[in-house]
This record gives structure tokens, sequence and C-alpha cells, in this order.
């Protein structure tokens, strides 16, 4: 997994966020707001054009007047100055409720997260025991002991939302305590008490902000709803429960009464909420830092490479015939940015091609874009995709679906993760057996059995049985195999299906790769980074650098002379090519990611044989053996030595 | 290099267990199971073997970060198996690590310069000012500079996140770095840049590596001396060279056979030479005897019966394999006995 | 299957331990003395004492627990300090109505939470997705008492299509009691399945990114089979891992909730109970609903156990 994505992921991760403007609208109006509330709370006394407890039963129960905006409640008392006194209530309400459950929860949560132990299991069940009673009636129960009234009230309420900042708290550590970097901080000698505070602790904050706007929402809202039973504020104070609890009673005379109260609630809760989702979406893991701007400015013009004529050669009983491919990915900064250009390449009938690469190469991209695979906002822009003589861009959605599967199926990388985990392995076989093939359930399930056996595992109708948790990551990938190869496909792409395996395991798979290609003839595009894997599995061998194909050849030869000097940089830099002590052979400078690719030659900025002509756009020429190096004629005998 | 060896782990068992019902008490999983393994100082040895053979609970339990069941690991002439506590900081400072994934081995909310002065804070009275200095230094060392101190983690490349945990571990001049993996989630044109700066920074400072591993390859360019673990067990100890050209026991062997050769013609006939080799899907635990019993192409009765001691091999090292007993020494051997062997 | 069910129902022993040693532990935390409030002002030293031993107060607190817990597993929670009522015989019959409200509001906060969650999770960012997203958020921030007062307001009040208030058990007349409970099981369960529609949202996009499901359109299934068989049953495992939590918050909604629509239930019960101290009858409450909130978290658990192959006992 490491291996595949990381690159990618700086320029290129597209995160589904709501429309940033339209984000920023709604911050603006719901910190507005709150801000416009905390200046009532504080100004109330000020602000209000009554004397909110001040009757007067001649004018009860009237609805909005230029006198009295929002009308009056059963004793006459103005609903408005009612309200902006009751800002202040749910302002005292909220603070104090969630500063108690801060101040109970977060500490013992981290003390119980970190120690585990016995102090962790009863403080476990303390809170599993509180959380199964319904917290308005904890509430209750609570200020059954301590009494009715606000602040006793929020007692109550911070006691209670104390449990979820204590099961966020230890949620946090015990998450972190795994991570790598606490067991460096370990090895370094950082104390319990400083790996807590210093390298911990930060890393709770962004959920606590968010858990913490969480909290004072559902306070509101509880605080209301004991109000409301009487079992809050106490009459005639004023706060928005009391007043609903007044409506209530007065819902057949003036039905008006209940709305200002419940419309400040809602609006107030509906505010901080939505803060805490913008603040939630916004910090993410780690503390937001503005992206990397030491980087040049977008090298890469993001409009599409011109097509090259495609000189690949046709080859006889050609099953896939990929021209001119290219593959766009949503770039952070907005627009689109290319991971695969003018691609072209071809697999004949019984024939392995190797596509390797380095992470970022885009040799990964190009397997799912063959099957319509891309992920939400990456799509292919250019290019044919010959399947069996059908181009696969021109298919339906339906027809794509049917070509899956029965014409061409893929092998993923890690076989515990591409496996349904809520579902045997066998039934997962006999299901694309029974919807592609139409056998029945008994027929499917039988040719399930046989595929699995096929595959070399043993017990094979148990094993048929299994979860895939139950599998060891060689069967695991097995069945995998076996499900990609149950409609007898003309292509299999297997994207680095040996990567996640140990050696000895991975041998056995490349083994039956070439056992099942000899049986049933399938084309294979076989996916991977490791130059050794594809020098025994590969007919041919395809070298991907920065989204272009740099050099096609033969094994043998391409192992034997490589043409291309990053083709024979990454042979020499193989922990296996030479038997020598350090320095070894290196490639200096790291993969460029997607958008900062240079004009010309992608990889001149780090290759030695660079000349100011590697500056311009390089062509691949060649038929059989291609290569995109404009010296590589002259130094490829010399490099391969 | 002197003769004392700077670490001795002698007949190290580690052993989790698993939570039941309740949190306590529960199955228990044995990791390693009796590993006997030396490092001198300014040496490096390389710990091979495949997923849950071990090896990386044996970094751990260097480091201090599970404890030993039972066994010793000595280092200078301090027991670290037996201490009820931490580490004391005299001994943290001289053991560092780098783990094997550089995105989550640094703490995404620290700057550089915070992860590489980190162990300088807890373990030294500099200033702010000298921390910088020494932090500027120490960038240096791992051809990183100065410019790069106040960014975050997220920044940088694998690459350059791992020469950062790199300059983090050098900074307190540690005598042993515990590598466990250190290059294997990054790229194979940058791999090599690594290996390369680890090995110039063992030159320049004297420093010890082990390095855990899962190829044997790679680990032979920097290692003096190779151990190759199986299932909790060593079952091949020895100088690299002599363990990666002439590997005595039938797992190395295996190992180093299945690498492919970059060589397509020369791994075609290897290929067909192997055909006959048993599949790994034979149950991989045994009850009793060598742990390799049942993967094993030469398994005698014996092997299932008695579990085979460390035998010494031409060359040097030792390799716990009966296809090795000779009638003179066929004894267990213990690490003193090794030693004389190899010296 | 039978095992899964034990297994469980051993996992939710200590939990019922715990809640009856923190319920009957509260008595003794309580600021008022039972005793006073029984015999009030007038009483004398000597009625003091005899209302005491009745009381059992003079044994030690352990003894005083063990005695208890004997009775009330036996169905026995004593009877009310003022009434002289039986606290189960009470809380009995109150309970079909709670019980109703919670079960109806559940049922819609399910079928309104996953149908939106899965239609805005299969096009992030569509119009489907802003609606169900917008009326999620708002269905948070809506106190469940005052969308009972509009409902009551609008279709009882003004359109006169259900009963303002009152509740009609479901043994005499099903239809009416369909009517009594529609309008506070729809103000009820509204916010729980604005949060179920937010989970379900969430897990259901985290799971149509997964390989499993990528390789489940390699292998060329339909798009519906792949979203309801393979998608939606690990979207809903995380899902129905809170759901039992949901289900007490709508249990305790439930008590608010019944006062806007004058309906007779646990909630009236319990407010009249702190009102006068009743600890019997606050116990009583307590034990109940945990009892309910512990039948349906094994029923949950169970569910979990069928969704999620690794949950169950090996």
């Amino acid at each position: 997994m490491t291996i595949k994505s990381d690159n990618l992921s700086g320029a290129v991760r597209h995160r589904a966020r709501w429309r940033p403007n339209g984000a920023q609208i709604i911050t603006g109006m719901a910190t507005g707001f709150l801000v416009l509330l905390a200046f009532l709370a504080v100004f109330a006394d000020w602000v209000s054009p009554y004397d909110p407890l001040r009757q007067n039963l001649m004018e009860a129960l009237q609805g909005p007047s230029a006198a009295h905006w929002l009308g009056t409640d059963d004793l006459g008392r103005d609903v408005l100055s009612r309200l902006i006194h009751g800002c202040r209530i749910a302002a005292i309400a909220a603070a104090e409720a969630t500063t108690i459950a801060v101040l109970l929860g977060v500490p013992i949560g981290l003390f119980i997260g970190y120690r585990g132990g016995m102090w962790d299991w009863v403080v476990m069940r303390i809170v599993e025991a509180v959380v199964s009673i319904p917290g308005i009636m904890v509430a209750i129960v609570i200020i059954a002991i301590l009494g009715a009234g606000l602040h006793r009230a929020m007692i109550a309420l911070g006691i209670l939302f104390s449990t979820s900042f204590l099961r966020l708290a230890r949620g946090v550590v015990l998450a972190e305590r795994e991570e790598v970097y606490v067991r460096s901080a370990r090895v370094v000698g950082a104390s319990d008490n400083r790996i807590l505070i210093r390298h911990i602790f930060p890393n709770i904050a962004p959920p606590l902000i968010v858990q913490v706007t969480l909290t004072v929402g559902a306070v509101l809202l509880a605080e209301a709803g004991l109000s409301f039973i009487g079992l809050g504020v106490q009459p005639p104070q004023a706060s928005w429960g009391t007043m609903l609890n007044t409506a209530a009673a007065f819902m057949d005379f003036n039905w008006f009464l209940s709305v200002p109260p419940g419309v400040a609630i809602i609006l107030t809760v509906l505010s901080v909420n939505l803060l805490g989702d913008v603040l939630r979406d916004s910090i993410g893991r780690g503390i937001a830092v503005a992206v990397t701007p030491d980087k040049p400015a977008q090298r890469f013009a993001p409009e599409p490479v011109a097509a090259e004529p495609v000189s690949l050669a046709r080859r006889a009983d050609e099953i896939l015939r990929v021209e001119n491919l290219q593959v766009m990915v949503p770039a952070r900064s907005g627009g689109e940015v290319p991971v695969i250009t003018d691609l072209s390449l071809s697999i004949a009938r019984g024939e392995t091609l190797g596509l390797v690469g380095e992470s970022g190469s885009g040799k990964t991209l190009t397997g799912l874009a063959i099957l319509g695979l891309l992920a939400t906002g990456v799509r292919t822009t250019h290019g044919s995709i010959m399947l069996n003589g059908r181009d696969l861009r021109e298919l339906t959605r339906h027809q794509m679906e049917q070509v899956r599967g029965n014409e061409a199926a893929m092998v993923f990388q890690d076989p515990t993760t591409s496996l349904n985990p809520a579902f045997t392995v066998g039934s997962q076989i006999s299901e694309v057996l029974r919807m592609k093939q139409s056998l029945t359930r008994k027929q499917a399930w039988n040719r399930t059995v046989e595929l699995i056996d096929r595959v070399g595992i043993p017990r094979p109708e148990e094993r048929a049985r299994a979860y895939p948790h139950e599998l060891s990551g060689g069967m695991a990938q097995r069945v995998a195999i076996a499900r990609a190869l149950s409609c007898n496909p003309s292509l299999l792409i297997a994207d680095e299906p040996t990567t996640a395996l140990d050696v000895t395991v991975q041998q056995e798979i490349l083994d039956l790769f070439r056992d099942l290609q000899a049986e049933f003839g399938m084309a294979i595009l076989f996916v991977t980074h490791d130059l050794a894997v594809a020098a025994d599995i590969c007919d041919r061998i395809a070298v991907m650098y920065a989204g272009e194909m740099v050099e096609m050849a033969d094994v043998d030869p391409l192992f034997a002379e490589p043409r291309h000097p990053y083709t024979s940089g990454l042979l020499s830099a193989m922990p296996h090519a030479s038997d020598r002590m350090p320095p070894l052979p290196t490639i200096r400078g790291n993969v460029p990611r997607p958008g900062d690719w240079p004009v010309g030659c992608r990889f001149s900025d780090r290759c030695d044989y660079k000349i100011a002509a590697c500056d311009a756009r390089i062509p691949l020429v060649g038929t059989e053996r291609q290569v995109r190096c404009i010296r590589a004629c002259e130094f490829g005998m010399e490099a391969a030595s | 290099m002197t003769d004392n060896p700077l670490l001795e782990i002698t007949d190290l068992q580690v052993t989790y267990s698993g939570r039941s019902l309740f949190g306590f008490g529960g199955k228990q999983f044995h990791a390693v199971k009796g590993a006997t393994l030396s490092i001198r100082a300014g040496e490096t040895l390389g710990l091979v073997g495949e997923s849950g053979s071990g090896k990386s609970s044996i970094a751990n339990a260097v480091l201090g970060l599970v404890k030993a069941s039972s066994g010793s690991i000595r280092f200078g002439d301090v027991e670290l198996a037996s201490l009820k506590t931490r580490y004391p900081p005299a001994i943290r400072s001289q053991i560092q690590a780098v783990f094997q994934d550089p995105y989550s081995s640094l703490n995404p909310s620290m700057t550089v310069e915070a992860i590489v002065t980190e162990p300088l804070r807890v373990h030294t009275s500099m200033d702010r000012a000298e921390r910088r200095a020494r932090a500027v230094e120490l960038l240096k060392l791992v051809s990183l500079s100065e410019e790069h101190l106040d960014r975050h983690p997220h920044q940088f490349s694998g690459g350059q996140r791992q020469r950062i945990a790199i300059a983090s571990a050098l900074a307190l001049q540690p005598k042993l770095i515990v590598l466990d993996e250190p290059v294997s989630a990054l790229d194979v044109s940058t791999q090599n840049q690594i290996i390369n700066l680890l090995y110039e920074r063992r030159a320049e400072f004297g420093i010890a590596y082990l390095m855990i591993a899962h190829d044997l390859a790679l680990v032979h360019h920097i290692s003096d001396r190779i151990a190759v673990m199986y299932l909790g067990h060593v079952v091949e100890e020895g100088p690299s060279d002599r363990v990666y050209h002439a590997p005595a026991h039938p797992y190395t062997r295996a190992l180093l056979d299945a690498v492919p050769l970059l060589d397509p013609q020369a791994q075609r006939q290897r290929r067909t030479a192997r055909k006959s080799a048993p599949a790994s899907d034979a149950p991989r635990l045994s009850v009793s005897g060598c742990p390799y019993q049942n993967r094993c192409p030469h398994v005698m009765s014996r092997c299932r019966s008695e579990m085979p001691p460390a035998y010494a091999i031409d060359g040097g090292g030792t390799a716990s394999c009966f296809l090795h007993a000779t009638e003179t020494c066929d004894t267990v051997r213990t690490a003193k006995d090794k030693e004389s062997v190899v010296s | 299957m039978l095992k899964l069910i034990v297994q469980r129902l051993l996992a939710l022993l200590p939990l019922l331990f715990i809640v009856s040693v923190l319920t009957f532990s509260f008595t003794s935390l309580l600021p008022s003395d039972p005793v006073d409030l029984i015999i009030g002002d007038t009483g004398t030293e000597e009625q003091y004492e005899i209302v005491r031993e009745r009381l059992g107060l003079n044994e030690p607190i352990h003894l005083r627990y063990l005695q208890w817990l004997g009775r009330a597993v036996q169905g026995d929670l004593g009877s009310s300090f003022f009434n002289s009522v039986s606290v189960m015989g009470a809380v009995m019959q109150r309970l079909p109505v709670t019980l109703s409200l919670t079960a109806m509001s559940a049922l819609i906060a399910i079928v309104i939470g996953v149908a939106a969650g899965v239609a805005a999770a299969l096009r992030p960012r569509s119009w489907v997705d802003r609606f169900a997203t917008i009326g999620a958020t708002f269905g948070q921030a809506v106190p469940n008492f005052w969308f009972g007062l509009i409902l009551v307001a609008i279709f009882a009040v003004n359109l006169r299509w259900f009963p303002a208030t009152g509740f009609t058990p479901l043994t005499e007349s099903p239809w009416e009691w369909l009517r009594s409970v529609i309008l506070p099981s729809i103000a009820l369960g509204t916010s729980s399945s604005a949060a179920i529609a937010r989970q379900v949202r969430s897990a259901m996009v985290g799971v149509l990114q997964q390989d499993y499901i990528r390789a489940a359109r390699a292998q060329g299934l339909s798009t519906r089979r792949i979203i309801f068989r393979h998608a939606l049953t690990n979207a809903l495992v995380p899902v129905v891992a809170v759901l039992s939590f949901q289900i007490t918050v709508l249990l305790g909604g439930a008590l608010i909730v019944e006062q806007v629509f004058a309906i007779n239930g646990l909630g009236t019960l319990a407010i009249a109970a702190v009102r006068q101290q009743d600890i019997p009858l606050l116990q009583g409450l307590v034990l109940v609903m945990v009892g309910l909130v512990v039948l349906v978290q094994l029923a949950t658990d169970i569910i979990y156990g069928l969704l999620n192959p690794k949950a169950r006992p090996s």
C-alpha cells in the first residue's frame, strides 16, 4: 500500500468537500450569529426594551405589535426581552456544562488511556453503565440529588457529557500510543508525562474542539428540555426552555409564543454545529499548514500533450491494444493535472507484459483506466483501449459491466482488503459465476470448489466456507486469483499482486500465474515496482516514469542492455544487482510529483547524461523495442555493464 | 573493535498475551522463542526473516518497548531484560532507533526542529539556541539543510522523512541504533541513498547497527554479520558474506532462492530446477522439533522430535540444522563457544 | 449463533451489576432523609425509629444492597414512599406507552436515516447529497419537544388529522394507537434519523473507497448488487454498533416528548418521582430503562455479529 500511492497523495488527493465558498459563507454566518448572541448575553440589560420580569396582565398573550415586537406571554411579559435575557442563560449554561464536561472527562480519559490495565477497565465499565441509562434520566437522577435550578442542572449535564470527552480522550490516546512516533519518543527516553503532554496531547486538540462544539449544541438542547419539564431553570427566570414550557400551556390561545424561543434554539444549535462541521473538515490530522510554498510554480502545462503517432508494432493475436492513453486527476489547487500521458501498449494472447515503475509513475492507474475503474474525479481524456477489437472507451456503463469479469479481470495488491470481509470467500467466487455465467447456485458452488482446488489451496471445500480474515495473505491472494479467472477472461490485470506477500509466498504465486496462463492462455498485464519480479514473470517489459513510458523491450534484451538511463539506474539500484559494500549506486533526487514534471524529458533533473536538447519533448522511438531518450544509442551499451 | 560484545542477547523469549472477555488472561503468542545474538561495538548485525518471524519483537525488546519474558539482553555491563523500570537515561541515550514507516514515525504536529532536537531536550541541558545549532549540524549529516528546520513532516517525501528520523537518532551520538526495516517503504531509487547514508555515518561515528529487514540481499550490503529468523527461532547466524553466498540452513537457502534473479535466463534455469520443492501450504507451526520441518525438503525423522542445536559452520557462524551435525561437535553450544568459533 | 448470544449476554453482566450498584448507591447521596420525608415535620423520635426500621435503614449498606438486589431480581422493586403502590406495577402500567413511542420513532429514524444516508453517499456533492446533508444538520438542531409543539399546532389543532393529546393502547384499537403515536414519534425520531443519516453516509462513502468494492467492480458485478450487497452490508456495521446508543437517546427523549402530548408514560412518572424524592420509584425507573437498553444492546450486538464475521466467536 505504501509503495503504491504515497507520492500521488500530496499533489493529487482530492478531498470531497462542500463548495469551499459555500463553506466560508456558512462559517461567516454562523460565527456572526454567535457573536450577536454573545453581545446580547453581555448587554441584555441595556438592549432589551422591557424588564423581562415585569408583568402586565392587561396585555397578556398578545401577538406581535409595535410595542411588543414578539408579543407578550401569559403574564403580559415582553417576549423579546425575555428572549434576549434567555441568551444570557443559554451562554452561561453552555459554558458551565461544557467546561465541567471537559475538565472532568479529558484528564481522566488521558490517564486511563495511557495507563490501561485495571484503571481503564473499571472506569470504562462505569462509563458504559452511565451511557446505558438514557441521558435525560441520568440528569433527572443527578437533579434529584442536587435539586433543581440552572447551575445544578448544568452540573448534572456536565457530569453526563463528561463521558463523551472521557471516551474521546481515551480513544485518541489509545490510537496515538500505537503510532510509531510515540514509540520513537519512548526510544528517545521521554517520560510518560512528557509523551502524554508534548507528543499525544497536541493531536487531541482537533477532535476536542469539534467535540466541544457538538457538546455546546447538545447542552443547549438538553437545558431547554430540562427547563421545559420544569427541572432546569426555575420560573420566573427567563430561559428559552421555560418560555417553551409556557408556550406549550397556551398553544390553543397563542401558538406564536412557541416560535421565538424555538427559532432561537434552532439557530444557535445550528450555528454551533455548523462551526463544528467546518472545523472537523479543516483541521484534519495534524496542524494545518500552508501547502509547500517552495515548489516551483506548476511546470507542466495542464493542457493535453499532443498525441504522438503510435509506432508500436502490431502483434499477432493481439488481445489488448492501448493507444495514446491520457489520464487526468483533479489537482488540489483546482483544475486538473495529467498523471498518464500518451501511453501506448499492446499484449497478445498468452503473453505477459510487465508495467514497471516507482510510486507516482502511473502504472497502477493504467491498469484501473483500462477497466474503467478510476476513482471519482479521475478520468481518461484521450486515447483508445481496444480489447478483443472493441474500444472500451466507447462502451456504455452496462456494456462495460459485461466486459469486466467476462473478458477482463483484475487482481489487486492487498489480498486481505480486496476480498469483502462480510462474506465467505467461496460465496464471493460463486457470486461471480452466478451473475456473470448464469450458473445455478449448486453449479456455481461446485465450480467454485474446483477453482479453489485449481489455485493450489488444500481442502478446498472447507476453505471455501472460510472468511477472508481467516486466511493467510498467500491463501487470500490465491482466492482472489481464482475469482478473477472464474469466467475465463482473455485479459488479466495483476496490480502488484505479490508486493504484500513474503518472498517465499511470492515465488509460489508467481509460479501459479505461470501455470494458469499456460492452462487458460489469457494475456496478463503485470504491474509491479520490482524489476526482479518482472524479470521472472514477464515476456516483455514497459518501464514507466512520471506518467509516461520511457522504455519497452523483450525481457532478455531489456536486462542485458537497458537503453534508458532510468532503466539502467533502476537496475543497478536493485539490492541484489551487486555484491558490493556501500556506496551503492543511486539515482539522485526524488520521483517528481504529478504537476511537477519537467516540460522536456521528465527524468532530466536526475539524469547524468542530460544535455540542452533534453529540455524539449522527447519522442518514444522504435517499434519492437522502444525508448524515450535522445542519447539512447550513445550510452546504451556502456551503462548496461 | 573490542572483544566484548556491545549487545549480547541470550535465550531471549518474548511472549504476548491476548486479551480475553474480561481483559485479563487469554491466549499467549510466543513471538520469540529463545534467540541468542550479539553485536560488537561499531558492527552491523542484519536480522532477516519473513513476517511473523519475530525479528521486530527482538528490536522492540532491545529498545525496551516490550518486556522480555525470559532470557537476557546485556548492553555493555548492564542487564536490560531484568530492569523493572524504564531504561535509565544513561542507557536510553545510547540506544536509538529508526522505524519502517516514515509517514507515521514522525509526529505530524511537530516541526522538524522539534523532532530532531527532542532527544536533546530530554537528555541535555542545552538552551534553545544551542539546540537549534545542533539541529542544523544534524540535518547536514543527513544531507538536509537549515531551511528545512521549521517545516512539518507532511511537506517531505518518504526518503527525506527517513533522513529526518536518522538525524534525530544521531542526535545523542548513540552506540547502537536499531534500524527496523528502514528502507522497505521507500522507492527503489531512494533506498540506496539511505543505505549509503547509514553506512557513511557508521564509519564516521563508530555506531553499531541492529538492522531488521526481510530482504537478505539488501542487508548483505551493509552488515558484518547476518542472523536469519524463522518462527521465533534464530536458525542461522554468521559473517555476512558466508551467509549470503554459502547459506547453511535450508530456510536461508529457500529465502535466497525465492528472490528472483535480475537475469531472466538464469532465473528460468533456476525455476526449472526448483519445481520439486513442497508447497508452503503445510501448517507452519509444529509442536516439537525443528520449526522448519514442515517446509524443509531435507526433513529427517529426527527433525520431527528434536530441536536442532546450533552447529558451527565452515566459514564462520552457526546453523541450527541436523544436516550439519557431526559426531565430534554434536552438542548444544553456548554463546561463548560460538564466539570462539567465529574469532 | 447460540454461542454468540451467550457470549454477548455474559459480556453484559458486568454492566448490569455496575448499574445496579450505581442505582442503589445514589439513595445514600440524596440530600434529604427519606424518613423525614415520610413522617413529615410532626413525626416523633419514636415514629422516626419505626419508619427507619421498616425501611431497613439500620442495616449495613452492603447488606441492604444485597437484599434490594435479591428482591429486584425477583421483580420486586419495593413500593413508593408516598402512596405505597408497588413500583413494579406503576412502571409496568406506563411502560407500553413509552415503549410504543420509542419503537415507532426508532423505526422512523432507521428507515429515513438509512435511506437518506445511502442516497447521499452514492452521489457525493450531488443535489441529493446536499439536500440530505442540510436536512440532517437542521434535524439535529431542532429540539424534539419544540418540533412536537409545532406538529400539534399544524396537524392536530389546525388540520385535526391527529389527536393533539393522549394515548390509545394498541390492544384497544390499533388504528387509534397509530394515530396517537404518529406525531410524537415523528417529533422524536427526526433528530435521530438525522444522526443515523450522517453515520450511514460517512460509513458508506468510506466503504465505497475500499479495495473490495473496486475488486467487485473489476469482476463486473452490477452496480445495484455492489451497493446493496457488498457495500451496505459493511457500511451498516459501524452504524449498528452505535444504534443501541441512538435508541437509548430516543428512550430519554420520549420522557420529554410525552409531556408535549400529555401522554401518561414513564416521563410523567419520573418527573413526579424527582419532585417528591421518591427513591424506590426512581430506582425502579432507572433499572427498568437499563433493562430495556440492555435488551436493545443484545439485539444490536447479535445483528452486529451477523454482519461482521470478525466479531463472531471462533
